[in-house]
């Protein structure tokens, strides 16, 4: 099941207004560790319907939202509860440590 | 020898940079009423000066005070010590292991008196005694409590307008005056080495465990005043629109997004209302689901003691900020809010006993942090920068009052930095040199006042000590200047200073493919070097790793370097701008000599000198200012309404402490008592 894009206006609604848990991945078409971690995410986000969101954002096309948390280099996993950020996972990231952050968040 | 007590109860109110000369003319002007009350009530010298140690810079100075002993005996000769692996590069030196001569708290404290050390910058953490009587608190920057440890983000101003579409957060941007807040480029606002905060960088934990420091001072651009004069804040934008979304927004208000940590985390804020349907006051919330929020602020009003959680390197902790909205728009069309830094309010590591972290918050308040934008930005300066010391100078004075009254300390030894901070920042504009022709001398000097006033409130704070049976001594480490000239490249404190041993011949640097000097020394080239304050460095064979210099050349190099620098001429106005050279063994003379001062010692002849350090301490500037620090008497022990002609040394002021409480003096002291101020014979 692919991730929903989000651009900076879905984001504020997602992430602050509806204050779901959630993660986003900050990615990029031509990056070859996205190209492994984004269908890893996507295999995952079926068992945390309803639950827990997944998103993704490109970062070539909302640049602004890269930059506004300060982000080096991609791929990024940011998880957010509440309209709060809890944390990051970077790079190439197996499934396991997205399930235990996800199980920290929702308990 | 026992000798009796002149006092029971004695506190050193110390304040950073306090120059007698202008506080004479603001005493003239009838702008110091407590400090004239002050020096009435006791005895000073006409001029109220105190004959500064050297260097003129601020942990020798500190250090000296609290020892009685010269830097070159006691060792601290500078912010920072040279590395002793590298001659370019220097290490961390606010630590009392690094003092070599005893402080006079030990002997208060282990002779039965309750001692406070209070933020005193020279040689005071860790603590220097067992003594059960003597608490510590911080000592290891000269800023503020807390300030180098506990910082957990930096200072943001946010601005939203309904024209702004989307939220932009831009970290650490260089403002230069009159230049607006609205991120248009972000590329260009953006800063690769963003993650490196100066505080830390100086004073961190990284630093405080002895790491190198290496910072070259090549050009005007790398010295303090044009780096200091530069006002450096994250700035977020956002859009300004109608609340929606929120279980508790009040009618007509609209909302905007406020970004800390790094931009992680988000706080939903509104604009309110009031019943004139202006809009008047900001309220920041958590969330949008959140019943209360965090604060609200009102115009006008700078808030302290907001607690919300900051997050810093993926560690989310409750921090204090300070907050003030710098405009708002009645019909609700712009708002501009400043944001301070935040200080995480569960680090007591530099609070010893550490009870009396909990003990200051608790019955005080939190620590509030201090401002260090302003600069240039006379708006700042004004709104944000002097309110902020406003309101930290009265929780310093609230505390140390706290703890005299309610903890029963007997002897305290204080430190306030307002007038040194602020000066660092914005003394050099008041004189209206070339490169600042932008700013206004008097709008500056204006500042200079206003710093002189808040201290003068302060000192106010301490009056009622005097009719308590208390002596207060009131003490700086040495004044600031207003600059005459734009000050050359050498003796600037904070690194390597390149550009007039370059020009000497002394110093080379390697050199780009276009024959550019680049940061880095030439060390097979390079026969001397000039580093902090004032030291003057051979790179010698066998002594320095990269020692060129045979040892039997050196005093023939010397005596050739001392004659350059004192031919050397300003490129501006053609006129000598070092003053004195010794080598080290005649720099016994002013006491900067020994292992810690180089092989030569220099100074920056009047006229060309920056805030203070590479001058002697006897050094005038523009607009009544100088690098002398302050010293007045009062209470128990000194004769009321005094004047003296003594010459009153940095040195003397601890033996002094010594024979009004009746103990023995420190170990290495080098001062004697100011016994013509005393109440009786001793």
């Amino acid at each position: 099941m692919s991730l929903q894009q989000l651009d900076s206006t879905r984001f504020e609604e997602i992430i602050y207004d509806n204050c779901e848990p959630c993660l986003v991945i900050f990615s990029k078409k031509e990056c070859h560790v996205c190209k492994e971690v984004v269908p890893m995410l996507e295999g995952m986000k079926p068992q945390y319907e309803g639950k827990f969101g997944f998103y993704y954002v490109d970062v070539e096309e909302d640049k602004n939202l890269f930059q506004r948390f300060s982000l080096k280099g991609v791929p990024q996993i940011l998880f957010f509860n509440e309209g709060e950020y809890h944390g990051k996972l970077a790079g190439k990231v197996e499934e396991e440590a997205v399930e235990e952050k996800i199980e920290e968040i929702i308990g | 020898m026992k000798r009796p007590a002149l006092t029971g109860k004695l506190l050193v109110l110390g304040v950073d940079g306090m120059d007698p000369r202008i506080s004479r003319k603001f005493l003239a002007e009838g702008k110091m009423p407590n400090l004239q009350k002050f020096i009435e009530r006791g005895s000073a010298r006409n001029d109220l000066v105190q004959l500064g140690a050297i260097p003129t810079i601020t942990p020798p100075c500190w250090t000296t005070l609290a020892t009685g002993a010269y830097p070159g005996t006691h060792g601290i000769t500078c912010y920072w010590r040279q590395s002793p692996e590298s001659l370019d590069a220097v290490v961390y030196n606010m630590d009392s292991r690094n003092c070599t001569a005893e402080q006079v708290w030990n002997i208060t404290s282990e002779a039965g008196k309750k001692t406070l050390v209070w933020h005193w910058p020279g040689s005071s953490w860790p603590p220097t005694s067992h003594s059960e009587n003597l608490s510590v608190v911080d000592g290891t920057q000269p800023g503020s409590v807390n300030m180098g440890v506990a910082q957990l983000d930096w200072e943001k101003v946010i601005i939203a307008t309904p024209e702004i579409k989307e939220v932009r957060y831009a970290p650490r941007v260089d403002k230069p005056a009159g230049v607006g807040c609205i991120i248009s480029d972000l590329e260009d606002t953006l800063d690769a080495d963003v993650d490196d905060e100066m505080m830390e960088l100086w004073w961190g934990d990284t630093a405080r465990e002895g790491g190198e420091i290496r910072t070259f001072v090549m050009d005007d651009e790398d010295t303090e005043v044009v780096i200091g004069s530069k006002v450096a804040y994250d700035i977020v934008n956002s859009p300004l629109k109608d609340a929606a979304g929120w279980a508790n927004a009040p009618e007509g208000a609209k909302e905007f997004t406020v970004l800390t940590s790094g931009g992680v985390m988000r706080r939903p804020a509104l604009i309110l209302k009031n019943d004139a349907g202006e809009y008047d006051r900001v309220a920041i919330y958590k969330n949008k689901k959140a019943d209360a929020p965090i604060v609200i602020l009102k115009r006008d009003q700078m808030e302290t003691g907001i607690i919300d959680d900051v997050t810093k390197k993926e560690v989310t902790k409750p921090a204090c900020r300070s907050m003030k909205i710098l405009e708002l728009d009645p019909a609700g069309n712009k708002v501009r809010l400043w944001i301070s830094n935040a200080l995480d309010i569960s680090n007591d590591q530099l609070w010893h006993q550490k009870s009396l972290y909990k003990d200051v918050v608790k019955n005080v308040g939190e620590v509030p942090p201090v401002s260090l934008i302003g600069g240039e930005d006379a708006e700042l300066v004004h709104e944000i920068f002097g309110p902020s010391w406003d309101i930290y100078c009265k929780w310093q004075a609230d505390s140390m009052n706290y703890l005299i009254k309610e903890k029963g300390y007997e002897v305290v030894f204080s430190h306030l930095h307002n007038i040194d901070c602020a000066g660092h920042q914005l003394w050099h504009l008041g004189k209206t040199l070339p490169p600042w022709d932008h700013t206004d001398e008097k709008t500056y000097q204006g500042f200079i006042e206003k710093f002189y006033v808040q201290t003068d409130e302060y000192l106010g704070e301490f009056m009622h000590l005097l009719d308590e049976d208390w002596t207060v001594l009131l003490v700086s480490d040495h004044g600031l200047i207003v600059g005459e000239n734009v000050p050359p490249i050498i003796g600037e404190y904070g690194g390597l200073n390149t550009k007039v041993m370059e020009e000497l011949g002394y110093t080379v640097m390697k050199k780009d493919e276009n024959g550019n000097s680049i940061r880095e020394v030439d060390w097979e080239k390079t026969r001397a070097i000039q580093i902090r304050s004032n030291y003057i460095y051979i790179n010698l064979k066998g002594r320095d790793k990269y020692g060129i210099v045979d040892p039997k050349d050196k005093y023939d190099l010397e005596e050739q370097l001392i004659s350059d620098l004192y031919n050397y001429r300003d490129e501006r106005t053609g006129k000598r701008v070092i003053g004195i050279c010794l080598r080290n063994k005649d720099a016994v003379l002013i006491g900067a000599n020994g292992p810690e001062c180089g092989d030569i010692f220099f100074s920056v002849e009047e006229g060309y000198n920056r805030l203070h350090g590479d001058s002697i301490s006897t050094s005038e500037g523009y607009f009544e200012t100088s690098v002398s620090p302050i010293f007045v008497a009062a209470g128990a022990g000194i004769k009321s309404g005094f004047k003296t002609e003594r010459t009153i040394r940095q040195v003397d002021v601890a033996p002094s402490i010594s024979v009004l409480l009746g103990l023995r003096y420190p170990a290495q002291c080098e001062g004697a008592p100011l016994y013509q101020i005393f109440s009786e014979e001793v």
